[in-house]
């Protein structure tokens, strides 16, 4: 990808106003570090991990969804039912459940096809509602099917024989490599010119529309991507449970989860969905055993977070100090800064 | 260019419910006319402005540009075959900056990549004097600003017609003043420009045609001070004028 552009022999166009390799290099340390955990502690600290890394993938997904296509979807559930389902399908087929992953994503995008020319016809609570209807009737759909153990679930085959630690591990590589595959595929996406489109549509459709974009291919492109994402968490999440089941994979708790996230984090910023799970986590680990007071203070939290707090942690962060560690703008150099403020992409109290 | 002509309009009708905004409206332009349409509120500029875009199909009657049938594409395909329109309330990308909002323009409009896109985008910026704002965020312009980054951003998708609805609305005038310059510019490069406006006098100095809308129908058309001067236009301008005075 070119990073610069000559602009009429005197100007210079860039895609963040001070240069990002640092960002670069501090996710890869970062990336680095997790990847050798598994030789470094126990297998109880990845386990957590693992579920911090799904819930990374799936928040990552519905801030794509939300937070640049404007889609508000409680339904996304429906792909990590279809992932799950896809990889004890291809694990009884003899397929490795790791090699699965893959290809329950492209599944999942492929179910999402059809299902994308449904909803993309409805707007905002039409949209909504309609995505939980489509989560709901693929539950069904699974329930019926006693191939697909109906609603008790099934063992996950192709696990048997596997040293513990050793699958572990490989469960714990797996879900890094998603949630990495996740962060790194939404910045690709966001800096390539359907990115910019995304950012328009979410802004204003009509206006969007009326410079030539594609607005509905656009959607269609996030809900596949979103599809396949959800595909690959719901895949991890069989992997690392050994056991399929529908009402554990089709349950609308997963939308709540990652709305919570997103909001906390910061919609319409990759960093923010990161940060949401990291807080998610923690007061999840810290009131995990005063029972009904976990949903308490986390319900107590998304509500102050919405009202006081609208552009979620990461906004609050990205503002103060104008980090951006994924920078998917443009910049065009030899041109004033904002008159007043921050810095450029802050949100004004008017909009 | 071929000579034929550049935006065709054959009987074009539009109705919602028993309200005809569009009654059997026929014209011809040819590349690089520049066209005023005035009228009283309610006369269907906005309408036709709507018919030509795309965000409205007519119930009847063709819409063709440059020889081409559009009547059935969405703006946006309009869009990237070469008419671009603006909005009497700008509709901003607020989250975006300036040069990103013309960005899109270029790339989804005028179907350019990369450098070329970023190219179009600084120049049109400077062309309607935004430049120095290029890297702020749209939600911080102010209303003559917002106007500009309207005009910019539809001169970013490389128009061939132009489509300006009340870009003077709003505004005092020298600004008013300024962006006529501004359009004037946009003209001499050849573009067609057609332009709806209650600020007739921005008009008269830059149109070299203009079409009196009433009810739906056009009800003058030609040189804009004889347009202004025949006794049907009168009689809408007059008459409206009277019948506000009345009420008030």
């Amino acid at each position: 990808m070119t990073d610069t552009a000559a602009v009429g022999g005197r100007q210079r166009v860039t895609r963040s106003r001070r240069s990002a390799a640092w960002g670069a290099l501090v996710g890869v340390v970062v990336v680095a570090i997790l990847f050798s955990l598994p030789y470094l502690v126990y297998a109880n600290v990845t386990g957590v991990l693992v579920n911090l890394f799904i819930l990374v993938s799936l928040a990552t997904m519905w801030n794509l969804l939300a937070g640049y296509a404007g889609l508000i979807s409680v339904g996304q559930q429906a792909y990590i039912g279809v992932g799950a389902y896809a990889v004890f399908v291809l694990a009884g087929d003899g397929i490795s459940p790791f090699l699965a992953i893959p290809l329950a994503a492209l599944i999942s995008a492929l179910v999402g096809l059809p299902a994308s020319f449904l909803l993309l016809r409805l707007r905002r609570e039409y949209f909504a509602i309609a995505t939980w209807v489509v989560a709901e009737a693929f539950q069904l759909v699974v329930v019926r099917s006693n191939s697909l153990g109906a609603g008790a679930g099934a063992p996950l085959p192709g696990m048997v024989g596997l040293d513990p630690a050793l699958r572990q591990a490989f469960t714990y590589w797996a879900a890094l490599a998603v949630a990495v595959a996740a962060l790194l595929g939404t910045y690709l996406l966001l800096r390539s010119r359907l990115g910019l489109d995304l950012t328009a549509v979410r802004d204003n459709e009509v206006g969007a529309r009326s410079v030539g974009v594609r607005v509905v291919r656009a959607k269609r492109i996030v809900y596949l991507v979103a599809a396949a994402g959800a595909g690959a968490a719901g895949a991890v999440l069989v992997i690392s449970q050994l056991f399929v089941q529908p009402t554990a994979v089709f349950t609308v708790q997963w939308s709540a989860y990652m709305i919570f996230v997103a909001l906390i984090g910061g919609l319409g910023s990759i960093e923010g969905p990161i940060v949401g799970t990291v807080i998610f986590f923690l007061l999840q680990q810290t009131l995990a055993d005063r029972g009904a007071w976990y949903l308490i203070v986390l319900g107590a939290v998304a509500v102050l977070m919405a009202m006081w707090v609208p552009r979620g942690l990461w906004g609050l962060i990205s503002d103060r100090f104008g980090i951006r560690l994924f920078p998917v703008g443009y910049w065009l150099h030899g041109m004033n800064p904002p008159a007043t403020g921050p810095g450029p992409k802050t949100e004004s109290p008017q909009a | 260019m071929s000579s034929g002509p550049l935006l065709e309009l054959a009987s074009v009708t539009k109705r919602f419910g028993s309200i005809v905004v569009a009654d059997s409206l026929s014209l011809i332009l040819r590349g690089g006319d520049a066209v005023g349409i005035v009228g009283p509120n309610g006369a269907g500029k906005t309408s036709l402005f709507a018919l030509i875009s795309g965000d409205l199909s007519p119930n009847s009657g063709e819409v063709r540009f440059e020889g081409r049938p559009v009547t059935r594409l969405d703006p946006a395909a309009r869009c990237r075959l070469g008419i671009a329109r603006t909005y009497q309330v700008p509709r901003s990308f607020e989250h975006m900056t300036v040069f990103e909002n013309v960005l899109v323009a270029a790339h989804r409009g005028a179907g350019l990549r990369g450098g070329e896109a970023t190219d179009l985008a600084a120049s049109v910026l400077e062309e309607t004097h935004l430049h120095e704002e290029a890297n702020w965020p749209a939600s911080r312009l102010s209303l003559l600003q917002r106007k500009r980054l309207e005009l910019a951003r539809a001169l970013g998708t490389g128009p061939r017609l132009l489509l300006l609805d009340e870009v003077a609305a709003g505004l005092t005038e020298p600004e008013v003043a300024g962006l006529v310059q501004v359009v004037e510019g946009i003209r001499a490069r050849g573009i067609g420009v057609i332009w709806v406006e209650h600020v007739v006098r921005a008009l008269v100095g830059l149109v070299d045609r203009l079409i009196c809308l009433a009810g739906g129908r056009f009800i003058g058309d030609g040189e804009p001070l004889a347009v202004l001067a025949t006794p049907a236009v009168k009689e809408v301008f007059l008459g409206t004028s009277y019948g506000e005075g009345n009420s008030s």
